[in-house]
């Protein structure tokens, strides 16, 4: 699959599941989302929203994250469920 | 003599301060890093029989090539401090990601001992361990302990002394192996790099002795700010940047990314490599047990319903509930100050005693019974897992003021004190985030001041327009909170930016014993810390109310002329306690209105005059700023104060709706219902508390944010009276 095929995680609906293709983020956020475990290929699944809609829920590395909209939409993942 | 240094690391919540706090017992000594206000850790135990050390909690950190305060303070203390070993805690039921932080850590060289900490989360969830092939690939012990329930504890010790004294069969001698480092293997095309870039490192002397090579060039690689600190001030600078920037054109090139990703993603591969290896995962199918609170705690519609439960538990516990221990302590301080009032002879150190340190200390105290409710029930919270929920349901609101969802509870619990509030503060781990809460939540009506509105609304408007008025400020309060917080986002800190990148942690039930030991520390960091301070503020204010009057022989001898006079009339006992009590208000008034205070008032009264005085009908305004001096002391004490200045008492007398003190104000001192809504916006932002002032000098570490704070509160509290005499007049109100 190749990078242009991907979707910004924040598009993603709870249930989903996919692959991380790439970051779009520069400076100390790539840096932390890449220490959390957004490395390239790695498995995430969209658990829940925030009842207010934003930030949401995922698992990643078998660990729960929330990520505002502002961060998961610089996540490019490719849907696998 | 010095001990050795053992330093905990670890990711944030992987259970190191229970694991100190096991290891140390409660005997430690809690203070902030230097020039930051993170908190420091650290105590003194035995390993063994004569084998003393010295632990150190860090903050937890998930790299060490860190952005956040918290981490850079890890970061450095790991790497450059005397840290003669490495005590790194391990999340046993999380492994993989807990590793990435390992990995780093391992490149420092320095002795490790492992712990897996939570492995009965981990069995729970059918995780299992080869530890003797972790402690081979690791190359250090691999201790199992359950943290909150001390069991390991004993091996741990066991296994930190053996290292501590070089005698420990498990740990791996790297330097001799033929890779000559540590696991983990960067490839071939980073490791070509790498070698290119120790090389060029090894130049400057001082700067390889201070930090090993390896560590160094990787965290280059992956540009840490660190890292880049001690290069800029390497004498071969020049040819080390020279070299980097080759070595990431190159693996960019060939490798197709940055150094960052390329050196997290080898990272994650270790961990990945090792966890596929040593731990057996048989995963129980079906929800967890925290799915299964989430579905309700964070559920769609009744999220916040509870959420707003909770909060107002917390509030009741904190507030309604402190409130008890907090009058007892009130009231007791003043029972012994009237009592050696009465006791000593009258004069200058009698009032020094009794009007100046006994009320001093008591205004620290007073404090106390909620500052400890409050951190035991956020302590709570956070322990359970509970409060990364709460910003996570309300982080969308919070954004949108330019805080994050951690500033919801400090705000609303400064509705009850602002003292505790900004203390409470501290849950927010962001700088930036932690700095603008701090700052906006003096605006926060909080319930000191509702009685000064109740008071003054209660004299100048109907029941119906004073509840709305109270209520009014309330709102006006939170509304300004976070006008503030915007702004201050938008401009003083416009270029931070901090990602909020919240881990959900599984809930876990707290253990009593650290919550208290918490309430314990808050309590005595802010006697210690704030409480000097505060005393020392409240006396100077009381004292410029009191002075020169009180020195005054000839009125206390008249005060005393005329209370044998009373005492000896042939009244009823009860006539007789109300014409000493008067005569004691008339005297205490005659010295309040020629104090300091009163001439401190008179000077400052035509700044203030636009909002107290707009129509010059009124010759005493200068009285209103005496209760707001007092109100910089506590906004407890301006309703009091203000019943002194007018001679007239707060209290009202049976049967009758308004005090004397509430029909003083509407008859002789020339406040308008106008004037009076005026007096309660400027009660409510001029300037907070010497408490609040304290504390936010304390809790950002510098006088000048706590400056800064009176001064925007004065200026904006001056706007928006004024603003509020303006618009009233041209909406025809007096
Ligand atoms: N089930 C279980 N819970 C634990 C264990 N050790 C600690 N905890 C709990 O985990 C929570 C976090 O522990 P802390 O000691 O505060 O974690 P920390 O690493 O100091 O966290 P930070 O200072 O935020 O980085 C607390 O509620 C502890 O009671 C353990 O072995 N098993
Ligand atoms: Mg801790």
């Amino acid at each position: 699959m190749t990078q242009d095929q991907g979707v910004p995680l924040s598009s993603l609906q709870p249930g989903q599941e996919g692959e991380v293709l790439g970051l779009h983020a520069q400076g100390p956020i790539r840096q932390r989302l890449l220490e959390m475990g957004f490395i390239r290929g790695a498995h995430l699944k969209v658990e829940k929203l925030a009842p207010l809609g934003d930030p949401m829920e995922l698992i990643i590395k078998g660990y729960h994250l929330s990520l505002r909209r502002e961060e998961s939409s610089c996540i490019l993942v490719a849907l696998t469920a | 003599m010095s001990h050795l240094v053992v330093a905990l690391a670890g990711n944030p919540n992987c259970g190191k301060t229970t694991l100190f706090n096991a290891l140390t017992g409660a005997r430690h000594h809690v203070g902030n890093w230097p020039g930051v206000t993170v908190e420091k850790r650290s105590g003194a135990f035995e390993a063994e029989e004569g084998l003393r050390l010295e632990a150190v909690d860090l903050p937890g950190t998930y790299s060490l090539s860190a952005k956040s305060e918290d981490e850079r303070i890890a970061g450095h203390f790991v790497s450059q401090g005397k840290v003669d070993l490495i005590l790194n805690v391990l999340d046993a039921s999380n492994l993989e990601r807990n590793l990435f932080l390992t990995t780093q850590l391992l490149e420092l060289g320095k002795p490790m001992v492992f712990v897996l900490n939570m492995v009965d989360d981990a069995e729970r969830k059918g995780i299992t361990f080869d530890r003797a092939g972790l402690e081979t690939l690791l190359g250090g012990p691999v201790i199992a302990t359950v943290g909150n329930r001390e069991e390991g504890i004993a091996e741990l010790k066991a296994a930190i002394a053996s290292v501590a004294k070089g005698r420990d069969p498990r740990v791996r001698d790297w330097s001799r192996e033929a890779s000559g480092h540590g696991p983990g293997d960067y490839g071939h095309d980073i490791e070509g790099e790498l070698v290119k870039l120790q090389t060029e490192l090894a130049r400057d002397e001082k700067l390889a002795a201070s930090v090993p090579n390896r560590w160094l060039a990787l965290q280059l690689l992956e540009n840490s700010k660190e890292a880049h600190a001690l290069v800029a001030a390497s004498s071969a600078r020049q040819a080390i940047e020279a070299q980097l920037h080759k070595s990431l054109a190159f693996l960019e090139k060939h490798l197709g990314a940055d150094g960052q990703t390329l050196v997290a993603e080898q990272r994650y591969g270790f961990a990945h490599g090792l966890v596929k290896e040593m731990v057996k995962t048989d995963t129980p199918s079906g929800e967890t047990p925290t799915q299964r609170l989430d579905g309700l705690l964070t559920h769609r519609y009744l999220g916040i319903p509870i959420f707003v439960a909770i909060l107002t538990m917390v509030y009741v516990l904190s507030f309604v509930l402190g409130k008890y221990p907090q009058d007892w302590i009130g009231d007791a301080f003043k029972t012994m100050g009237d009592a050696l009032g009465a006791k000593l002879p009258p004069g200058e150190l009698t009032s020094l005693l009794v009007d100046g340190v006994i009320p001093g200390v008591s205004a620290v105290i007073v404090f106390l019974p909620v500052i400890m409710i409050l951190m035991g029930c956020i302590s709570f919270l956070e322990d359970t897992g509970y409060m990364a929920r709460a910003a996570f349901i309300m982080d969308r609101v919070m954004h949108l003021m330019g805080l994050h969802g951690k500033s919801f509870i400090p705000l609303i619990m400064g509705s009850g004190c602002n003292v505790p509030a900004i203390q409470a503060t501290r849950t927010i781990e962001s700088k930036t985030d932690r700095l603008i809460t701090i700052l906006v939540t003096p605006l926060v009506s909080c319930s000191a001041r509702l009685q000064v509105y109740i008071v003054i609304a209660g004299t100048f408007f109907t029941p119906i327009k004073a509840g709305l008025a109270i209520v009014a400020m309330h709102f006006l309060g939170l509304g300004l909170a976070m006008l503030m917080g915007r702004l201050l986002r938008s401009t003083l800190f416009s270029a931070e930016t901090a990602p909020f990148v919240m881990e959900l942690p599984p809930y876990r039930l707290p253990v009593a014993k650290t919550t208290a030991i918490h309430m314990w520390e808050k309590g005595s960091i802010f006697l210690k810390r704030a409480g000097t301070t505060i005393f020392a503020g409240a006396t100077l204010v009381w004292f410029m109310s009191r002075y020169p009057g009180i020195a005054n022989r000839e009125w206390s001898a008249e005060l005393l002329r005329n209370q044998q006079t009373v005492q000896a009339l042939q009244i009823p006992q009860a006539e007789k306690d109300e014409q000493l009590a008067e005569l004691h208000l008339a005297h205490e008034s005659r010295i309040v209105n020629t104090s300091l205070a009163a001439r401190f008032g008179r000077v400052l009264e035509p700044t203030l005059r636009p909002i107290l005085d707009p129509d010059h009908t009124r010759p005493e305004a200068w009285k209103d700023v005496i209760a707001l001096t007092a109100g910089f002391v506590a906004k407890e004490i301006v309703v009091s104060t203000m019943g002194v200045i007018h001679g007239a008492s707060d209290e009202p007398k049976e049967g009758e709706k308004l005090s004397p003190l509430q029909v003083a104000l509407r008859d002789h001192a020339g406040l308008t219902p106008l004037t009076a809504l005026a007096f309660m916006v400027f009660i409510l932002i001029y300037t907070p508390c010497i408490g609040t002032v304290i504390m936010i000098q304390r809790e950002t570490g510098s006088w000048a944010w706590a400056f800064f704070t009176i001064v925007y509160g004065s200026v904006l509290g001056w706007l928006l009276s004024w603003g509020t005499v303006v618009v009233g007049r041209m909406m025809g109100m007096r």
